[in-house]
């Protein structure tokens, strides 16, 4: 191992250090407790397959892992779908980076304020009603634009643009405009240049931003809670009432570990999709 | 025969600090006839146990529901006290458990528990530390209700585990502008309601509301696994109606006052105090099938840093005025008999206060469902259950 080597281990290692205490160690420590049995708060050390039974057996856990997975998907779709021209304009068009400080200004309020300000704008009295109203385009509040899965979403892209920017702007900033002038002077066109250098030279940034932005809003309950109605239940919540109500830390260990499968499922069908596409190729153009 | 009344600790302390103002809000007509007592008061004070303040002060960490924790009440006696509150708000009480079990309890000074939770948190969890009730000398037989001294939810095994200081009626909160004042509970199925009613997502209030609108009114919290079927079956058409599952009474007073929902069942009858703020008037009203009471007490638990202050606090929150205040605000119970003159004619009119005997007998406290039972649903199986509700199964 040279200098520059050891050097990189050192500057690498507080956050290695870090994720291995506080991520690996807990992530393990659940894993283990998804086999133990509950006695009301009270983990009992054994190893059955019981609470991973339950929860693949319970119609209730399906069905609220597929509204959980739907709204996740969708919001990751749209999201990264939103950013990515906007990060496509920042990177190659804009002269600073305005644009993107606009797009980050919306860090600057909390999380709740943002839901309960979406709340505001839907709402029966809500500014798109009122407006409507006072237009006079229609003369009873739209009912169907708050309180659904729609407004859950619509308020989890507003909160996960900025994060799917970041990255994706993150992973354009390694295509140099040299390159896609090049593929130009080749004779491609714009979907040819999109989609034989652009995506397959991003494509790790492409998957980090649906990823994340999936993983999250799949696993988010305060929003379903404030603003999807009775379409409320997530999979967060399940799990969260194992661990705060019924105090059954095994069986939401379990139902932890059943969604983290499904999200290295979806990875990896995600993975061979854009393989097959020729779209994600095995080593790095940079 | 007259009966002669004896001071309260609050009277004697504010008398032993010559705060004749105070006093006499607390009691005027004992201060007319009392000169000697307020002499032997001004000799005694410092002696009484809890008005000691060498172990008082610093800051004391609260986790209450929300406009719980006195704090406005309590405003002059902390200043005067050095004691700053950190407060932090539950939103069901499950969350309480969910600071103090486990690997890395949170260090909390004074929480509550709804009257249900008693002996889980005590017993099971062993979450409550015992309270040392010569620290807390407001609560005594003369000055609060016979009812909430001392009961089976507060004190047993010759132990005080938690002092009751609010309590009141859960029960349905409507916008009149929106819909006719709803006498039974059926009201809220009429068609022109649909998507205009809530339920607050919490267990305590809304298991034992379902019970009775479900069709199994009276056996709550024991129940078969059948009629916990049966009983959230009867929920379904309610549940039809229903714009959302309110998260919290602040999210129900956020949907009233946008006008987003007309009625909410189940709920916090303070909430018309705080959409009033909002220039939103609802009322509360009990229907004809009757609503369920709670009862919060404070408890200090095991992890708790900052003891003596903590108790020092829930003394001041039994006082008289402070009791007033927060049962006026909130629209709720005092447990302090000398709360009851000063309470405004609307919340005094709540519950017969001279016959408080009644009140529990129509309304009774209620536990909740067994951790374990070959006889009866237990938590684990009403947790499912209610989330199979929600979720429309």
């Amino acid at each position: 191992m040279d200098r520059q080597q050891r050097m990189g281990l050192l500057l690498a290692s507080p956050s290695f250090i870090y994720s291995i205490i506080f991520f690996v160690v807990p992530t393990v420590l659940l894993f283990i407790y998804s086999f133990f049995r509950s006695k009301a708060f009270i983990p009992i050390p054994d190893f059955v397959f019981d609470n991973y039974i339950r929860a693949l057996s319970s119609k209730g856990f399906w069905i609220v892992a597929w509204l959980s997975l739907k709204i996740g998907l969708i919001t990751a779709v749209l999201s990264v779908a939103a950013s990515f021209p906007v990060a496509m304009y920042i990177a190659y068009r804009s002269k600073g980076n305005l644009l993107l400080y606009l797009v980050l200004a919306s860090w600057l309020t909390s999380y709740l304020v943002r839901i309960y300000g979406w709340r505001m704008i839907l709402g029966s009295n809500g500014l798109i009603n009122s407006t409507l109203m006072q237009l006079g385009l229609i003369d009873q509040p739209l009912e169907f634009i708050l309180y659904n899965p729609v407004s859950v979403v619509i308020a989890l892209v507003h909160i996960f643009m900025p994060f799917t920017l970041l990255l994706l702007l993150s992973a354009l900033r390694d295509v140099k405009s040299e390159y896609l002038e090049a593929a130009r002077d080749l004779g491609a066109g714009p979907v040819a240049i999109l989609l034989k250098v652009i995506v397959p030279m991003i494509h790790r940034g492409l998957v980090s931003a649906f990823m994340f932005t999936l993983i999250l809003a799949s696993g988010d309950y305060i929003a379903p809670q404030l603003l999807g109605g009775t379409n409320s239940m997530t999979v967060g919540l399940l799990i969260s009432n194992q661990f705060r109500a019924t105090g059954n830390w095994p069986f939401g260990a379990a139902m932890a570990f059943i969604a983290f499968a499904i999200f290295a499922l979806i990875y990896v069908v995600l993975i061979a999709l854009l393989r097959a596409g020729r779209l994600a190729p095995h080593r790095r153009f940079h | 025969m007259a009966v002669r009344r004896i001071w309260t600790h609050e009277e004697i302390k504010a008398a032993a600090d010559g705060n004749f103002e105070l006093l006499s809000t607390l009691n005027r007509r004992h201060l007319l006839q009392g000169g000697a007592a307020i002499a032997g008061a001004l000799a005694l004070g410092p002696f009484i146990p809890g008005t000691a303040r060498a172990d008082i002060g610093g800051e004391v960490s609260l986790f209450t529901w929300e406009g719980f924790d006195m704090e406005p009440e309590l405003k002059e006696w902390r200043e005067k006290n050095g004691v700053t509150a950190k407060n932090s708000t539950m939103t069901t009480q499950d969350d309480v458990q969910g600071k103090l079990v486990g690997g890395s309890p949170v260090a909390l000074d004074l929480t509550e528990y709804n009257q249900a939770y008693n002996k889980f948190y005590a017993e099971e969890l062993g979450i409550i530390e015992p309270i040392d009730v010569s620290k807390v000398p407001n609560y005594n037989a003369n000055d609060i209700f016979a009812g909430f001294y001392q009961g089976e939810r507060w004190y047993w095994n010759n132990t005080q585990w938690g002092i009751p200081f609010t309590w009141g009626l859960n029960s349905l909160v409507y916008n009149p502008a929106m819909m006719e004042r709803p006498t039974s509970y059926a009201d809220l199925l009429k068609p022109e309601l649909k998507g205009k009613i809530t339920i607050i997502d919490d267990n305590t209030g809304t298991w034992p509301t379902a019970a009775i609108m479900g069709g199994v009114p009276g056996k709550y919290p024991n129940v078969t696994k059948e009629e916990l079927a049966t009983l959230w079956e009867g929920m379904k058409p309610y549940r039809d109606q229903c714009k959302s599952f309110a998260a919290s009474n602040g999210d129900v007073i956020s949907m009233l006052v946008s006008g987003d929902i007309a009625a909410c069942l189940n709920v916090w009858s303070g909430i018309p105090f705080e959409t009033a703020k909002q220039n939103v008037k609802t009322d509360y009203v009990i229907p004809k099938e009757g609503a369920v009471m709670w009862c919060d007490a404070w408890f200090t638990p095991k992890t708790a840093k900052n003891r003596d202050t903590a108790l020092a606090y829930i003394n001041e929150t039994l006082a008289a005025a402070p009791q007033a205040s927060l049962a006026n605000r909130a629209v709720t119970g005092v447990v302090t008999k000398g709360a009851v003159p000063l309470l405004d004619e609307a919340t005094r009119a709540l519950f017969d206060y001279n016959d408080l005997d009644s009140v529990f007998k129509s309304a009774p406290m209620l536990g909740i469902p067994p951790r374990e039972s070959t006889e009866f649903a237990t938590y684990d199986e009403w947790v499912r259950a209610y989330e199979d509700f929600k979720t429309g199964i």
